[in-house]
């Protein structure tokens, strides 16, 4: 699971201060089309864009069950990787029903119970999707699916792929299509009669509205997301397996696609202050504009850190969890973490400043 | 290091990472109840998911610790309604909630929902059958996270001198500490967290969560064998951890909030959702001797019978509830939707939050009900601000 620090804007710095009775923040913020567009041009086609690639997933691992071959087992790890590209840039995003209603601890949590997962394949429990949205969150969703597909050690061959195996494979797929589609739905129509939280969100500051009762809380909640995501990449999944040197302790480290999870939770972060979802092919108004027209240094210095961050990541050695036991690799997976910690730095100092005033 | 592992899923031994989970647990993770450091839901039994769980207890026996709560044989002090693969949970439990109508001073109609749990044996030779009528239960949330370290850097003197147990200043209320059992001191101490008070600090209720909720054993609490799970070194981290979450600063203000927040005093509410405490020495130097806004006196009072849970914890009574504080209130559908308020979650707003309250709250209570909508909306409004 995901950190997702609630950012404390009291003492941005430190998160130990009282609050006197008079602090507010974010009372001035109003540019209620960042708010929509953020919505409607970043959240929502990312997740409509991640739900199509489960599905495509889906018909991967169908055809891999069907057809057990090297070509269809490659096949089936391609369509795994691409439907991560979304996946990770939602990341820059985890607010709203993808905490609450369980989504991500559904698709994504981690370490897999390799013990229970092994003791369900050597039971006898018919390997429904209803069986398996009813296991544990550890022996689901991506990374489950990934062991299935990558094996320990990432060189595993389609032969030893067994008939559990794949029937496991195939309800975690149906599953991830079902928990995304949801976690689609839950922003543009709402799921279980709750109301669309794209509602919730771009209707901030209207009356009534408790989750945000300004428009600042809107904004404040997109650079919750940004900030939270670059601590995540820099202080969490890079530093938790490179200071213990544990390849283990890596997250995607079956497929090595560790790497580009990270870039993409950085792209996540740019298009959450640009108004855009890249691969999506959407645009939009975002807080880049609104800073560009009054703090035009400050809207470059971003955009080149954030560049900066993601091409360091991109110059560690590949696969992660062999740099994080490779000493000449220490200084680019140093640098890494320095240029994202950098990128947190400006947005929780100057870009919120600018935004929230 | 305490945040990776606040965050960290436990898994089922052996293995790699995270080992030790269960065999009997209610979650995987810390985060996965308290849900981006906040609250968690009202949900049980649902799917693979609990962010709620259930506290039981005997009527009469002999207690665990000096004057705690009586183990129910074969169960403990709390359900665990999960469990690792090959073994059966202790419940299956069913959550549904009974509306209840009622009307303000001026008309207006509310709904309230009142939590009706439904608990069976999973497993044992009363598998299938519900539990003894005997057996008390008490249905609780995961409560937020933030400012607790600032909670627990208030001396005990100072909620000390705020104690009134016998109402001997007869204003109606009857504050008093909570003395649970300090499991590392060997003696009674003041109560400050859970919702009924019954843990003295932060370090306690760590370990105490590892233990009953994840199934993972530490050196405060070892496995019945005396093995540990955990070390000291990442129950010391998610401690400092815990500690030192801050507290969400106030939205902008109105002049309806103003207003409300003056009605906050006038009602009644500050009687025991006391604004101000003052911290002082705590081993993390930016706690102490602080000027804090906590909205509480961390003292128990008797709510009622329509919030009684019937489950007596130290001296707490059934009717006793630890007083919530109220910071970050105003945001806490911001960092979970869906989120609800009071011990069970059972209030879907601030206003039916209120209007649960009972006992030594009733007056507030019914000043709030029966006030023009107009002061409702402003004290809601001041709420929204916290």
């Amino acid at each position: 699971m995901r950190k997702s620090i609630f950012l404390p804007l009291c003492a941005v710095t430190l998160a130990l201060s009282a609050c006197s009775d008079d602090d507010s923040a974010g009372a001035a913020f109003d540019d209620r089309e960042i708010i929509t567009d953020y919505a409607d041009r970043v959240v929502i086609p990312t997740y409509q864009l991640l739900a199509q690639r489960a599905q495509a997933l889906d018909a991967a691992i169908a055809a891999l069950a069907a057809t057990p071959s090297q070509a269809s087992l490659t096949a089936a790890r391609q369509a795994w990787v691409a439907t991560r590209v979304p996946w990770e840039q939602s990341e820059a995003h985890l607010f709203g029903p993808v905490s609450a209603s369980g989504y991500d601890p559904a698709m994504d949590s981690w370490p897999v119970n390799r013990t229970d997962l092994d003791a369900v394949l050597a039971s006898g429990n018919a390997l429904t999707q209803a069986y398996v949205s009813a296991l544990p969150e550890e022996q689901k969703g991506f990374h489950t699916l990934e062991y299935l597909l990558w094996g320990e050690s990432s060189d595993k061959p389609a032969a030893a792929l067994t008939a559990r195996e794949l029937a496991y494979a195939r309800a975690l797929a149906a599953e991830l299509v079902t928990v995304t589609g949801e976690l689609a739905t839950s922003w543009t129509a709402g799921v279980r009669g709750a109301t669309p939280y794209r509602t919730v969100f771009v209707d901030a500051g209207l009356a009534g509205n408790t989750a945000y009762p300004s428009q600042g809380a809107a904004a404040q909640e997109i650079l919750g997301g940004m900030s939270g995501i670059c601590d995540e990449v820099a202080n969490g999944k890079i530093a938790d397996p490179y200071d213990a040197h544990d390849p283990q302790k890596v997250e995607s480290q079956f497929s090595y696609n560790s790497l580009s999870d990270f870039a993409d939770n950085l792209r996540g972060v740019l298009n959450a202050y640009t108004g855009d979802a890249q691969a999506a092919g959407t645009t939009g108004r975002g807080l880049a504009d609104f800073v560009a027209a009054r703090a035009p240094e400050l809207d470059a210095r971003l955009r080149a850190e954030l560049q900066a961050a993601i091409d360091a990541i991109g110059a560690i050695p590949a696969p992660f969890r062999t740099a994080i036991t490779t000493p000449s690799s220490y200084p680019a997976i140093e640098a890494a973490q320095a240029a994202i910690r950098e990128v947190q730095e400006t947005i929780d100092g100057e870009l919120t400043r600018v935004v929230l005033q | 290091m305490g945040d990776a592992a606040f965050e960290a899923a436990f898994v089922t031994a052996p293995a790699p990472v995270n080992p030790g989970l269960g065999p009997l647990y209610n979650h995987t993770s810390c985060v996965g109840c308290h849900l981006r450091d906040g609250r968690g839901l009202p949900l049980l039994g649902q799917g693979p998911t609990s962010q709620a769980l259930v506290r039981v207890s005997l009527p009469t026996g002999t207690p665990e610790v000096p004057g705690g709560a009586v183990a129910v044989p074969g169960l403990g002090t709390q359900l665990q309604d999960h469990a690792i693969f090959g073994v059966e949970p202790e419940v299956r439990v069913m959550l549904e909630f009974v509306e209840q109508e009622g009307r303000y001073g001026d008309g207006l109609a509310y709904s309230l929902r009142r939590p009706r749990l439904t608990l069976v044996h999973a497993r044992g030779a009363r598998a299938g059958q519900p539990l003894a009528a005997e057996i008390l239960t008490s249905l609780r949330v995961a409560p937020p996270m933030v400012g607790r370290g600032l909670l627990e850097a208030v001396p005990a003197a100072a909620l000390e001198a705020l104690e009134d147990p016998h109402d001997a200043d007869g204003d109606g209320l009857a504050g008093r500490l909570n003395t649970p059992w300090d499991v590392a001191r060997h003696q009674a101490a003041a109560g400050r967290f859970g919702h009924k008070g019954n843990t003295p600090g932060l370090r306690q209720q760590v370990a105490a969560a590892y233990a009953n909720d994840m199934g993972v054993s530490s050196p405060m609490f070892p496995d019945a064998d005396g093995r540990s799970e955990l070390d000291d070194a990442t129950v010391d981290a998610v401690t400092l951890y815990s500690a030192t979450l801050g507290v969400p600063a106030r939205g902008p203000s109105s002049p309806a909030a103003e207003r409300g927040e003056a009605l906050f005093a006038q009602l009644g509410c500050a009687g025991c959702h006391v604004p101000q405490l003052q911290t002082g020495e705590h081993p993390v130097a930016a706690l102490a001797h602080q000027e804090i806004w906590p909205y509480s006196d961390l003292l128990l009072h008797d709510l009622g019978d329509e919030l009684a849970d019937g489950r007596p914890d130290f001296a707490a009574s059934g009717r006793h509830w630890r007083t919530a504080p109220l910071w970050g209130v105003g945001l806490a559908q911001t960092v979970t939707p869906g989120a609800g308020f009071l011990h069970d979650g059972r209030a879907r707003t601030l206003a039916e939050a209120i209007l649960w309250h009972g006992g030594e709250a009733e007056r507030a209570r019914e000043a709030f009900r029966l006030a023009p909508r107009v002061d409702r909306e402003a004290l809601l409004a001041f709420l929204g601000r916290l």
